[in-house]
């Protein structure tokens, strides 16, 4: 935990002391500016224990915004020193507020939150090392270097203990889906979202799951049954819409399949997708306005996506 | 409750997955057998001028073709070379090769006394009696001209391109001959892979570890593919514009002709790598209309383009309507689109295993085909990445890759590619794929060609273990290959309807005849021939002979 707070202060010596000397340069303006510049000084020393309350009295009466800028960077680093997280969660976001396309602070923002979310599950195992939220964690952990037996063992660990315990089941047919890759057989990960089912019957992730397993087979009114009871569960869930719509359109139910499309391209009108099968469904049920319509707004998206894939010089991204 | 996994990520993701290929059977004879070039005596190789630059042409060829050039009923043998052009100077001369079909299993070069050596960086092939003298003329698809070799009937070629007027400056890659506008003559349509020259090559790659790969053919600029209409005087002219078939850019590699809507004009569908599909309805007077999106044929269910290449037409489950196939790159599967009767497909390759089987392949040369004769259509592809280099970056695919063989079983599609012999537990770079029964024993045979290396000839040992017939098509006042000729015949409770299409595979042209399967059936009941326009008339025979070839002319009432 130290040297992830020395480092942390390391790292953003540099833009402290670059604030530092630009402020320096400016002309001396209000007390405010002044004492934020000091306090930011303090900072530079490692001082922060005396330069937080300052900043933290000083930011809310900051107009000058490069000023804003360098005291909120330095009010993060200091908080972050001092285990003073909602004062560093605080002016991570002031931060991405005023200046959301900064490099320094998006940066920051990554190394910050990453540092918390360190932080917060060294807490979850010091404080409940055998909850099964813990274990979870350690679950997630592996499951992240591709441990997928090392992870299953423990889900399956926690189902024994508590065969009804939520998300346990769903999380191991991920795993199960995972270490099958994209060659193997899939009927164990399919029982655990079945089972996920049973123990949260309102789990719209399990049923898109089977909904997808299901259209993968060609198994198009199954498929949409799942996917149709997802989006029943979850009505912002667009994904389970655009799949509604694939799988109706595939059992040649195009009529069906018009509506959750619409939906669909409502919520998602920058996908292609959804045009395109929107296009082929009012084609299909002889809605040959709309049809066009969705072609042209496919190739508009299309066209939008594509320009987002090319690289600086204009060149396609391989 | 919803987790917050990525769905969209996981959507297509679960769409990939396969089945793989079955282990090699070892206790069943192979379907097909391997002719090594000692028995054949086509010692002729590829050279494919793989270079450190990596210019896409150097993966992507070659094709080849069964032809009789010499009309003597056996089928002989066409192979393309890459050759000199701008970005490839062959350290030594390169040339093209014709085998002569010696009819006894081997095959003699006679390359240079038929001059068909090819001048360029050559591709392709499409065979086709343009002029109609009954001798099979040969067209060789090329970087940066191609060429129109006019068969004199003795045994020699005149390159007749100038003439002609069908250089199609450009990289052309598949060819095809088909008659579109139903006057009865051969038109001419050449497939253009984008706007390529070496000035216009760039660098792909990882410049930060000095790997260096072929390009995604995404970083060539689309261009239009060519329509040459046949004057009927050895000359042609170009109606790229006025068909209509300009008006679509293309990165265009495979193409067949067939009469997708049954209204007598042939369409043309043609696959495109990295942009939407095309398929061109022929609405007469020379016009065509591009409607592959709106009939499904463009994209895939995700409303986005595929690599599409080798490509072929018919009609598989005998509804009389003809289907599509598509052979696409590594993880975007194959399609196998069912042709619903009005303008519009449905993709079948996930409810038919089709998708799981090639999720994994990249496929080039390939084409329907009754292999065992009993009366359904096969499907046999040869496959292989077009970059050298793929490993590096997808472990899981290889440059090299097996063929594979789908087997109809009237209610399904069977991967029996492991029985199907040897060498379709190999690693192919294989590019063109082209049919022909070579021995006349009415057991399909084929050719694939390999690039930079020897071309593969496979005998076929199943399809003489059921009945078949053979028919060779002369139209008179229809096109004289019979492009668009639709055979329908009875055996016994089997009946079934072939259609002549043009083209097919890719890079590559086949055996003109038709071998039609009836299994153990002891006789065919009937045979009907639908000749095209601007004949369009209907013919039936009865009293067919079996387990041999036959000709039928049309207007002639019989059979030779």
């Amino acid at each position: 935990m130290h040297s992830n707070r020395s480092s942390l202060l390391l790292l953003f010596a540099y833009p402290v002391a670059f604030a530092s000397a630009q402020t320096a340069a400016k002309p001396a303006g209000a007390d405010s500016s002044a004492s934020t510049q000091h306090a930011i000084e303090l900072v530079e020393q490692g001082r922060c224990k005396e330069a937080l309350p300052m900043l933290e009295h000083l930011m809310p009466h900051l107009a000058d915004k490069q000023l804003r800028y360098h005291a909120a960077m330095a009010e993060a680093r200091c908080a972050m020193a001092l285990d003073r997280e909602p004062t560093a969660i605080t002016a991570l976001l002031q931060l991405k507020r005023e200046f959301p396309d900064d490099p320094e602070v998006l940066y920051i923002t990554v190394h910050y939150f990453s540092e918390l979310a360190s932080r917060t599950s060294q807490q979850l195992a010091a404080k409940a090392p055998a909850s099964s939220q813990a274990r979870m964690l350690e679950a997630e952990a592996f499951e992240s270097r591709g441990a997928w037996d090392e992870a299953a063992g423990i889900y399956k660990a926690i189902l024994e203990q508590n065969p009804s315990a939520p998300r346990i089941h769903y999380r191991l047919g991920q795993v199960l889906l995972s270490k099958a890759g994209e060659i193997g057989p899939v009927d164990d990960a399919r029982a655990e979202f079945q089972r996920e089912l049973q123990v949260d019957p309102r789990n719209a992730s399990a049923e898109f799951i089977l909904g997808e397993l299901a259209r993968r087979a060609g198994q198009w009114d199954e498929a949409a049954q799942h996917f149709s009871r997802a989006s029943t569960l979850d009505v912002g869930f667009s994904e389970a819409y655009l799949a509604l719509g694939i799988s109706l359109t595939s059992a040649r139910k195009f009529a069906e399949a018009v509506r959750p499309l619409e939906t669909y391209v409502r919520m998602q009108p920058e996908d292609p997708s959804g045009h395109y099968q929107l296009a082929i469904a009012y084609e299909r049920t002889g809605n040959k306005e709309g049809a066009a319509r969705q072609i042209t707004l496919r190739d508009q998206a299309a066209a939008a996506q594509g320009q987002k894939a090319t690289g600086p010089d204009g060149r396609p991204v391989r | 409750m919803r987790d917050s996994i990525a769905r969209r990520r996981f959507l297509q993701l679960l769409c990939s997955s396969a089945t793989g290929l079955a282990a090699p059977a070892t206790d069943v004879a192979p379907f097909f057998e391997e002719i090594p070039p000692a028995a054949s005596g086509i010692q002729w190789k590829h050279v494919a001028g793989l270079s450190s630059k990596m210019y896409v042409p150097e993966t992507i060829g070659p094709g080849c073709a069964f032809l009789d050039y010499d009309n003597d009923g056996w089928m002989d043998i066409y192979l393309v070379n890459s050759g000199p052009c701008d970005f490839y100077s062959p350290s030594t001369p390169l040339s093209n090769a014709l085998y002569r079909n010696n009819r006894d299993g081997t095959f003699t070069d006679v390359t240079e006394k038929a001059g068909v050596r090819g001048n360029a960086y050559g591709m392709g092939a499409a065979v086709g009696d343009f002029n109609g003298d009954g001798f099979a003329d040969l067209y060789v698809t090329q970087y940066p001209r191609s060429i129109l070799y006019r068969n004199n009937g003795d045994g020699t070629f005149t390159d007749v391109t100038e003439k002609a007027g069908v250089a199609a400056p450009g990289w052309s890659s598949s060819a095809v001959w088909f008659d579109y506008d139903n006057d009865g003559r051969l038109d001419l349509f050449v497939c253009r892979f984008g706007d390529f020259d070496k000035s216009k090559m760039v660098y792909c790659g990882n410049r930060d570890t000095g790997a260096h790969y072929y390009c995604s053919p995404s970083v060539v600029k689309p261009f239009t593919c060519w329509l040459f209409h046949n004057n009927g005087d050895g000359t042609f002219t170009d109606v790229s514009k006025e068909s209509g078939i300009a008006g679509k850019l293309t990165r265009a590699w495979g193409v067949v002709a067939a009469d997708i809507n049954n209204d007598g004009w042939i369409d043309l569908f043609v696959s495109n790598d990295g942009l939407a599909n095309c398929l061109f309805a022929n609405r007469g007077r020379g016009k065509f209309e591009e409607i592959a999106l709106i009939a499904g044929v463009a994209y895939n269910s995700f409303g986005a383009a595929r690599s599409g290449m080798g490509v072929d037409a018919a009609d598989y489950n005998e509804d009389g309507n003809v289907d599509l196939f598509v052979a696409n790159i590594d993880h975007e599967s194959y399609s196998l689109y069912r042709n619903n009767g009005d303008e519009s497909f449905d993709d079948m390759a996930i409810p038919s295993g089709i998708a799981a089987a090639t999720r994994f392949l990249s496929g080039w040369g390939l084409k329907f085909f009754d292999f065992d004769n009993d009366g359904n259509l096969d499907l046999i592809l040869c496959n292989g990445h077009p970059d050298t280099m793929v490993k590096l970056y997808t472990p899981t695919v290889d440059y090299r890759m097996p063929m594979v063989l789908f087997q109809n079983t009237g209610a399904a599609w069977k991967n029996v590619s492991a029985q199907a012999g040897p060498v379709f537990h190999k690693g192919l770079a294989g590019r063109g794929l082209a049919l022909g029964d070579f021995d006349n024993d009415g057991a399909v045979d084929v050719l694939v060609a390999v690039n930079d290396g020897a071309p593969i000839l496979l005998r076929n040992n199943v399809g003489r273990r059921n009945h078949w017939l053979g028919v060779r098509l002369i139209g008179r006042k229809a096109n004289v290959d019979a492009i668009g000729a639709i055979v329908s015949y009875q055996a016994g409770a089997l009946k079934r309807r072939r259609v002549r299409v043009g083209g097919g595979s890719f890079l590559s042209s086949h055996d003109p005849r038709m071998v039609l399967g009836i299994g153990q059936a002891a006789k065919i009941d009937w045979l009907e021939v639908r000749w095209p326009q601007p004949g369009g008339g209907v013919e039936r025979f009865h009293d067919l002979p079996l387990d041999r070839y036959v000709t039928i002319t049309e207007g002639q009432g019989t059979w030779k």
